[in-house]
C-alpha cells in the first residue's frame, strides 16, 4: 500500500482535483490509490467487469480492442492526466469495452467506480461537478474519434463525375 | 482643295472598296488579314481578303441558347453582331506546342520557336476590344508575361468597327465597354449605306489610311453616324447592375440560387469557350506508343471540366453547383482582386451559346434579390 | 506602292517560347519511404541551372515525367546539408507520379521551379513554434525543420506534432532522433496501431488538451489533410493564437506554377504563386466554404 501523502500529492496535481472542496477531496482520495505498472501491463480486459476508473500520472496507457484478421487494434493512448475506463462511472454500461494495456512503465491513479457513484449520489455537487469532468473527456474522446472515423490519411477518393 | 492631312484623331469617309486596297496593303507589309466570315451557316474568325470574304447583307438575332442570321440583302458588311469565335483564338492559340522532347539515351529537348503571323484583325467590336484589354491584364504582368500572348500582342494591327444594331443579349452599356469605340485601335469604322466612316487612332492607321482614295465628310453625313451610334447605345435592352460587384457575390457564396443554377446549367464549358476573356489551360504531353518522343501542348481549359479541380484528396468542385459558382464569382468577383478589373466585358456571348440558356444578367439579379429578402 | 511600314523582321527575332520549358535533372539516389511512398534525391544535369538554384522551404517544384506530363512536389532539402540536391519525397497516386515508380538512377526527368510562397521563419524568429502535421504533409515541412535546427537559438520552445494513418506510414522515422536531440519536441501519433506500436495513438489536433501554449508568443505551422487542418486551427483559435500566426499550406490542382492556367485559385489567390503557404488571416473568408 502507498503511504497516503504520496497519494495525496499525485492527486493533487490533477486539475480536476483542485476544483473539488477539501471534503470532497478527501472523501475521492480514500476511494483511490496508485498503481504502479510495468510496459505491457494489463489493466482490464474487454469484458472484464468495471470497477476502477483510472487517471494517469506518468507514462501511457494504451485502449484496444480485439478485431479478427487484425489482433488487437490500439485505438487510443491516454497520457499524464488522461482518464480512461470513464465508463464505469456511467450509469448504464456494465462491461468493459475495450482492454487497457501500459505501453510505457506507467503510473496510474485508480479510483473505485462504484464508491464514486455512491458519493455522487448523496452529494449532488460533487456530482455535477464529477458530470462535467465527464462530460469533457468524453466531449474530446467524441473528436478524436471522429477524426479516426474519417479517415484522413486514407488513400485517394473515388473520382465521381456529376 | 481642301486639306487632306491626317493626323491621330480624324475621320475620313472611305469608299467602301478602298477596304480592300488597304487590306492589300497589309499584305504586303506582312501581316495577315482574319475577320468574320461566314462558313457552315455560322460567322467566325479567320483569314480574310478582303470584302468578299465578310458576311454581306446580314443582321444577327440573338437570344438565350439563339443566334440567328437575316438576310438583308443590303450593301453593308457590319451589321451582325459576331458570332460563337472571340478574337482570344490569335492571341492564346486554342492549341499551341511548347517543346518536344525525343528519348535518344537521354532526353532531348526542342522548343518551338516557329513564330506567328503578324495578325491585323478586321472588324474588332468595342466589347472584343475591351476583352482584348482585359487579356493583356492577364497575360502580361509584372510577375509573368506569357511570351505566346506577347509576341502575338506586340504586333497586332486593330481595325475596329462601332456597332449599330445591338442584339437582345447584349449589355456593353451596363459594363462601360460600348458600343462606342474610345481608343485602343488603330483605325475605328463606322459604317453608312454609301461608304465607311473611318477614324484614325495611331500612326500605323494614319500611314496605311493616308495611301487611299477619302473625301472629307460633311458635318450632316457626321450627324447621321452620331445619331445612329446613339440609337444603338439606347437600344440596348439587356443591363446589369455593376455597383455592388464584386463585393455581391463574395458575401453570397451560400445563396440558393447556385443549387437552382447548378440544376440547369450542363457544365458543358460552352461559355468559357465563347468568352473573350475566359484564359484557363492545361498542358498535356501528347506521345508516341513507346514514349520515346512527345510532345507537350498547351490547350484550352476550363473551369467547367469536371476534373479541373481534381487533386489526390479528391475534386475539390465535385458538382456543377460549385463548378458554375466558380466561373461567375470569379468572372464578376474575384478576377477585380486578381487583375483590377471586372472579367466580363458585356457581349452576351455566353448567353447567347448555352445550350441551357442561362443569362449571367439574370443569375446576379436573383442572387442580389436573395440578399434583400 | 506603299512604304514599308513595320518592321516584320523585328516581330520574329529572339522570339522564343520559354513557356513551361523544364531544366533536365538526374535521379542521384532512391529511398523507399512508406508503402506507395518514395523519396527521390535529384541534381541538375547542367551545372550553371544547379549552382543557381534557391529555394525556401515551403516551396515546390514541377516535376516533368516525359510522355506522362508534371506533378507539383515540395521540396523536402535540408538547405545547409543538400550539397544541392533536390530532396522530393512522392506519394505514387497520380498518373505522373505513378511513373515515377519506374525511375532508375540515372534517369532524368523536367524541373521547373521553384514556386509559391515559403515558411515564414524569419518572422517567427523569438517564438515558440508549434509544427502539427500529417501523412504526407510532413515533406512540405521538413526543409523548415532542418532551418530551425541549424537556428535553433533563434526560436524558443519548438514542437512537432506529425501524425499518420499507422506506424507504417510514418515519413522519415530514421530522423526522429536527430531533431529530438536538436531540440524538438517530438510528439508522434497513429490513427490506429498494433501491438508492437508503444507510441501514441490519436489525432494531431488533441495534443492541444495536453500542452498549454502562450497564444501572445505562439506559431502555428500546418500541413496535411485539408481537415485534419482545420482541426488544428480550430484548436489554436481555441487556445486565441492569433490568425497572423497560423500558417497553413493549401493544395490545389497546381499546374503552371506560376499563376497563369486558373486552376489552383480558391477565391481571390493562385495558390501557387500567393501560396501555398499563408497566413490563416488570409483564408478566413474562404478556407471554411464547402466545395469553393
Amino acid at each position: 500500500m502507498v503511504p497516503a501523502e504520496e497519494l495525496q500529492s499525485a492527486l493533487n496535481q490533477v486539475p480536476w482535483f483542485n476544483s473539488l472542496t477539501p471534503e470532497q477531496f478527501i472523501k475521492t482520495a480514500a476511494l483511490a490509490h496508485l498503481r504502479r505498472a510495468k510496459a505491457g501491463e494489463i489493466f482490464f480486459r474487454e469484458g472484464d467487469k468495471q470497477d476502477y476508473v483510472y487517471i494517469v500520472l506518468e507514462g501511457r496507457v494504451s485502449l484496444d480492442i480485439f478485431v479478427p484478421h487484425h489482433g488487437k487494434v490500439r485505438f487510443y493512448t491516454a497520457e499524464p492526466y488522461d482518464v480512461f475506463g470513464w465508463s464505469s462511472v456511467t450509469p448504464s454500461v456494465r462491461q468493459r469495452t475495450a482492454g487497457a494495456v501500459a505501453v510505457l512503465e506507467s503510473t496510474v491513479a485508480c479510483i473505485d467506480a462504484e464508491g464514486l457513484r455512491q458519493l455522487a449520489e448523496k452529494d449532488h455537487d460533487f456530482g455535477y461537478l464529477l458530470m462535467r469532468r465527464l462530460a469533457n473527456v468524453v466531449a474530446s474522446r467524441l473528436m478524436v474519434t471522429r477524426l479516426q472515423l474519417i479517415d484522413m490519411f486514407a488513400g485517394p477518393a473515388e473520382y465521381k463525375n456529376d | 482643295m481642301t486639306d487632306k492631312t491626317l493626323i491621330i484623331g480624324s475621320t475620313v469617309a472611305l469608299p467602301k472598296p478602298e477596304l480592300d486596297l488597304l487590306m492589300a496593303d497589309l499584305r504586303r507589309n506582312g501581316f495577315q488579314n482574319v475577320g468574320p466570315h461566314l462558313q457552315d451557316e455560322s460567322i467566325i474568325y479567320t483569314k480574310i481578303d478582303g470584302l468578299k470574304d465578310l458576311p454581306r447583307g446580314i443582321l444577327s438575332e440573338q437570344n438565350p441558347a439563339s443566334y440567328r442570321m437575316i438576310q438583308t440583302g443590303k450593301d453593308r458588311y457590319f451589321d451582325f453582331i459576331p458570332g460563337g469565335q472571340s478574337w482570344k483564338q490569335f492571341l492564346f492559340p486554342p492549341r499551341h506546342t511548347l517543346f518536344s522532347a525525343v528519348k535518344d539515351g537521354k532526353w532531348q529537348l526542342k522548343e518551338n520557336d516557329e513564330p506567328a503571323p503578324r495578325y491585323a484583325l478586321i472588324g474588332v467590336r468595342a466589347c472584343e476590344l475591351a476583352a482584348i484589354l482585359v487579356q493583356d491584364k492577364v497575360f502580361l504582368r509584372e510577375d509573368f508575361s506569357d511570351p505566346i500572348y506577347r509576341h502575338r500582342r506586340e504586333g497586332l494591327f486593330i481595325l475596329a468597327v462601332n456597332c449599330l444594331d445591338p442584339d437582345a443579349t447584349c449589355f456593353c452599356v451596363s459594363m462601360k465597354t460600348g458600343p462606342r469605340h474610345t481608343a485602343g485601335f488603330d483605325l475605328c469604322v463606322t459604317e453608312l449605306d454609301e461608304v465607311f466612316l473611318v477614324e484614325v487612332g495611331s500612326e500605323l492607321g494614319r500611314s496605311l489610311l493616308a495611301e487611299r482614295n477619302f473625301d472629307l465628310p460633311s458635318a450632316f453625313v457626321q450627324n447621321i453616324a452620331d445619331q445612329a451610334m446613339e440609337h444603338a447605345a439606347k437600344s440596348m435592352v439587356r443591363t446589369m447592375d455593376t455597383s455592388d460587384l464584386p463585393s455581391l457575390l463574395a458575401g453570397q457564396l451560400d445563396a440558393e440560387r447556385w443549387t437552382e443554377v447548378g440544376k440547369r446549367c450542363l457544365s458543358c464549358a460552352n461559355c468559357t469557350l465563347v468568352c473573350p476573356t475566359c484564359f484557363c489551360w492545361d498542358a498535356t504531353d501528347q506521345v508516341d506508343i513507346v514514349c520515346k518522343s512527345t510532345r507537350r501542348e498547351r490547350v484550352w481549359d476550363s473551369c467547367f471540366n469536371p476534373i479541373y479541380s481534381y487533386i489526390v484528396g479528391g475534386n475539390t468542385r465535385p458538382n456543377i453547383r460549385s463548378r458554375y459558382r466558380q466561373w461567375l464569382t470569379h468572372k464578376l468577383g474575384t478576377w477585380k482582386d486578381q487583375f483590377g478589373v471586372l472579367g466580363c466585358v458585356g457581349c452576351g456571348r455566353c448567353i447567347t451559346w448555352c445550350p441551357a440558356g442561362i443569362d449571367l444578367t439574370e443569375e446576379v439579379a436573383a442572387i442580389r434579390a436573395e440578399v434583400k429578402a | 506602292m506603299t512604304t514599308t511600314l513595320i518592321n516584320t523582321a523585328a516581330h520574329s527575332a529572339g522570339y522564343s517560347n520559354k513557356l513551361l520549358l523544364p531544366h533536365w535533372a538526374e535521379v542521384v539516389k532512391i529511398i523507399p519511404e512508406a508503402e506507395g511512398v518514395t523519396t527521390f534525391h535529384l541534381k541538375f544535369t547542367d551545372p550553371e541551372v544547379q549552382n543557381r538554384y534557391r529555394f525556401e522551404p515551403g516551396q515546390f517544384n514541377m516535376l516533368y515525367v516525359p510522355g506522362y506530363g508534371e506533378a507539383a512536389i515540395s521540396m523536402s532539402s535540408d538547405l545547409e546539408t543538400a550539397n544541392g540536391l533536390l530532396v522530393h519525397t512522392i506519394r505514387h497516386i497520380g498518373n505522373v507520379t505513378r511513373a515515377t515508380t519506374r525511375l532508375k538512377v540515372g534517369d532524368v526527368v523536367g524541373i521547373r521551379g521553384p514556386f509559391g510562397t515559403s515558411w515564414p521563419l524569419e518572422a517567427i524568429e523569438g517564438m515558440d513554434v508549434v509544427i502539427a502535421c500529417g501523412g504526407i504533409g510532413l515533406p512540405p515541412l521538413r526543409g523548415a525543420i532542418y532551418r530551425i535546427i541549424h537556428n535553433r537559438e533563434k526560436y524558443g520552445k519548438v514542437t512537432l506534432l506529425y501524425g499518420a494513418r499507422t506506424p507504417s506510414d510514418l515519413m522519415y522515422p530514421s530522423e526522429y532522433e536527430t531533431w529530438q536531440k536538436a531540440g524538438f519536441d517530438m510528439q508522434v501519433t497513429v490513427d490506429r496501431g498494433d501491438d508492437q506500436w508503444t507510441g501514441r495513438v490519436g489525432v494531431v489536433p488533441m495534443w492541444f488538451y495536453h500542452f498549454r501554449v502562450d497564444p501572445h508568443k505562439t506559431a502555428v505551422l500546418t500541413c496535411g489533410p485539408e481537415i485534419m487542418m482545420r482541426f488544428v486551427i480550430y484548436e489554436a483559435l481555441a487556445r486565441r493564437i492569433p490568425t497572423e500566426h497560423i500558417y497553413v499550406s493549401l493544395e490545389r490542382n497546381m499546374k503552371c506554377g506560376q499563376g497563369a492556367c486558373g486552376h489552383c485559385q480558391q477565391g481571390p489567390y493562385f495558390i501557387c504563386k500567393d501560396g501555398p503557404v499563408f497566413p490563416f488571416s488570409a483564408l478566413e473568408n474562404i478556407f471554411n466554404v464547402e466545395e469553393y
